[in-house]
């Protein structure tokens, strides 16, 4: 039985026990992920579970006000659901735009909005999990035809995977601020800066160097104070945004200089 | 385990570390062909130009089974510790992107010893019993060329916070830690410190040091402390830039890290591609596309660098590097982190 349909049937009181097991779990990713097409109706019913979960906190909040709806439990729906890694591992995008529309549900009712402004809210959110319901549909199919390579600790091979593998990591940025994970944010940031972009400043800078120049202050400037002054997830992505577009522009550098490579024998 | 083949005249000799060449470098095709299964660890570096390397070696050793594990040169270093602590070996050889990783193994009793005839090969500065430097990178001073000539930048490391110079640094870059880490040993902590205390005054800082280079290039800053491939890389893509190289002398200002091989198996294997690492062919590329400074005689540097024979770095064991601790404590303690 999944870990959300465990939470779906046993009493609230004992939901905190199945969730802070799956919590323990977060970043052990199943295997489920390399075989989605098996996992899609799965997927869609957690979906549905989820959207009905967070319809009845809404309706709950309307009726009886903040305390009884206990807004925290939108993470820890979300924290249950296998679809969580499965849209993680595939579009990281969508799933930090979930975490921001969850986080945005939670605070709305928290800060006792508008009943109406609390399910416009929610209504963003939904859109956000269909969405990424539907990416994950597209992906499972992919993965079907041997399109997608499975999910591992991937290493790049070349300056042309490791501009990809930032890009991904950048995503996670806003992922894990989304999540209001800062220091984990910050850190995926410095990491990223210090084992993967400095392995490919060294060409780049012959080829661009006020490019590269630029993405070291994005790198170790902009970035991590955008993160550290608690801007709005839109904001830290905007900066992600314009990094990924200048990373875009590395990657073409890049490419062009692998194949007027000179041969080592 | 940090044993070091020196000869003992050569290093009382200090300046004279970098000798000319006194022989040919060994080409690819003395070498034997590569057989069966070799697991490398390879830390992450000048991006794909050391994959480029291993994949030149597979073609040409078709026989040659070659692994590959990928990481962060640091947590590869750990990894075989620890493998090597629990009784498994995975790993044949580790080629690091810096020499202070193999300290740790090398410290450990893992790395084996290699033939005299590898370290033979590498300058005598670089001669070492149970791991071999690859190519190396120099702390250097980009200066404006617009302002200064090389003549007026100080020859003393030690000499800089005094000189008038307006100065640019990057204090929380990996290889000025290391730099700092030399000054360190070199000079003690108290000098050290006193040093990065009076530096920080009239400092600019900088969020790396291509950053440090291209400030120093537009005249932000007088001169800079930076690695070498900076400044080389830049003159590559923009021959006209205001910015030139110069050197200290004999201490931590210009010292000399490297990439480092080291055999954690005893097959002979393992030796062999430890070998190839140090043709003529792999010293020439690497120097070639990634500005990396051969350490095999017989190999020429990077176009735009001096001689080798007119750079005088300190006489240091590069594994005495790994160990960064203090020198965060001592940098944070003098408040420039």
């Amino acid at each position: 039985m999944n870990s959300w349909k465990h939470f779906r049937a046993v009493a609230f009181g004992l939901a905190a026990i199945l969730v802070a097991a799956q919590v323990k779990a977060d970043g052990a990713i199943g295997e489920h992920v390399n075989n989605m097409k098996a996992h899609l109706d799965d997927y869609s019913e957690e979906v549905s579970w989820m959207i009905g979960k967070i319809d009845e906190m809404v309706d709950t909040y309307a009726e009886s006000g903040v305390e009884a709806a206990q807004p925290d439990n939108v993470v820890e729906y979300w924290e249950a659901v296998d679809f969580h890694s499965a849209i993680e591992t595939n579009y990281i995008p969508l799933y930090a735009s979930i975490w921001q529309g969850l986080f945005a549900v939670k605070g709305a009712i928290e800060e006792e909005q508008p009943v109406e402004q609390v399910r416009a809210v929610k209504s963003d959110l939904d859109a956000v999990l269909w969405q990424s319901l539907g990416a994950v549909k597209v992906a499972a199919e992919y993965q079907a035809r041997g399109m997608l390579p499975p999910v591992a600790n991937t290493e790049a091979a070349n300056p042309v995977e490791t501009v990809d593998i930032i890009k991904r990591e950048l995503h996670r940025v806003v992922a894990k601020y989304a999540e209001k994970l800062s220091d984990d944010a910050i850190e995926i940031v410095q990491q990223t800066y210090l084992t993967r972009f400095e392995g490919i400043e060294g060409d780049l800078i012959s080829l661009d160097a006020a490019l590269v120049e630029d993405l070291e202050i994005d790198f170790n400037v902009k970035l991590p104070k955008a993160i550290q002054d608690e801007k709005s997830i839109d904001e830290v992505r905007e900066v992600v945004e314009l990094m990924q577009s200048k990373l875009d522009r590395c990657r073409s550098l890049l490419a062009d200089a692998e194949a007027n490579r000179s041969d080592v024998f | 385990m940090r044993r070091r083949a020196f000869i003992q005249g050569m290093a009382a000799a200090g300046g004279l570390a970098f000798l000319p060449s006194l022989r040919a470098a060994t080409s690819v095709d003395e070498l034997p062909p590569l057989e069966g299964d070799l697991t490398l660890y390879l830390g992450r570096g000048e991006g794909g130009l050391y994959e480029n390397v291993l994949k030149a070696i597979e073609t040409r050793n078709p026989k040659l089974k070659l692994g590959v594990r990928r990481g962060p040169t640091a947590a590869l270093a750990n990894a075989i510790v620890a493998e090597g602590k629990a009784g498994v070996q995975r790993a044949d050889v580790f080629w690091a992107v810096d020499s202070g990783a193999v300290g740790l193994i090398s410290d450990a009793g893992i790395a084996r010893p290699l033939p005299s005839d590898v370290a033979a090969q590498l300058q005598l500065a670089f001669r070492y019993d149970n791991w071999t430097p690859v190519t190396g990178r120099i702390r250097t001073l980009p200066y404006h060329t617009g302002r200064l000539s090389a003549e007026q930048i100080p020859e003393d490391i030690m000499a800089f916070p005094d000189s008038g110079l307006t100065l640019g640094w990057s204090p929380a870059y990996a290889s000025f830690q290391s730099f700092i880490t030399a000054m360190r040993l070199l000079e003690g902590d108290a000098a050290t410190k006193d040093w990065l205390q009076r530096v920080k005054r009239s400092g600019k800082s900088y969020a790396g040091e291509l950053g440090v280079v291209m400030a120093v290039e537009r005249g932000e800053v007088d001169v800079g402390f930076a690695n070498h491939y900076y400044t080389l890389r830049l003159k590559a893509g923009k021959p006209d830039a205001n910015v030139a190289l110069a050197y200290t002398r004999n201490d931590a200002g210009c010292l000399v890290n490297a990439s480092a091989a080291v055999a954690v198996s005893d097959k002979p294997l393992a030796t062999n591609f430890i070998r190839y690492l140090l043709t003529e062919q792999v010293q020439s590329y690497l120097a070639r596309e990634a500005y990396e400074i051969p350490l095999v005689e017989g190999v020429a540097p990077p176009g735009a660098l001096p001689r080798m024979s007119a750079i005088n770095p300190p006489e240091i064991d590069l594994t005495a590097l790994a160990d960064l601790r203090p020198t965060l404590d001592l940098m944070r303690d003098a408040d420039v982190l």
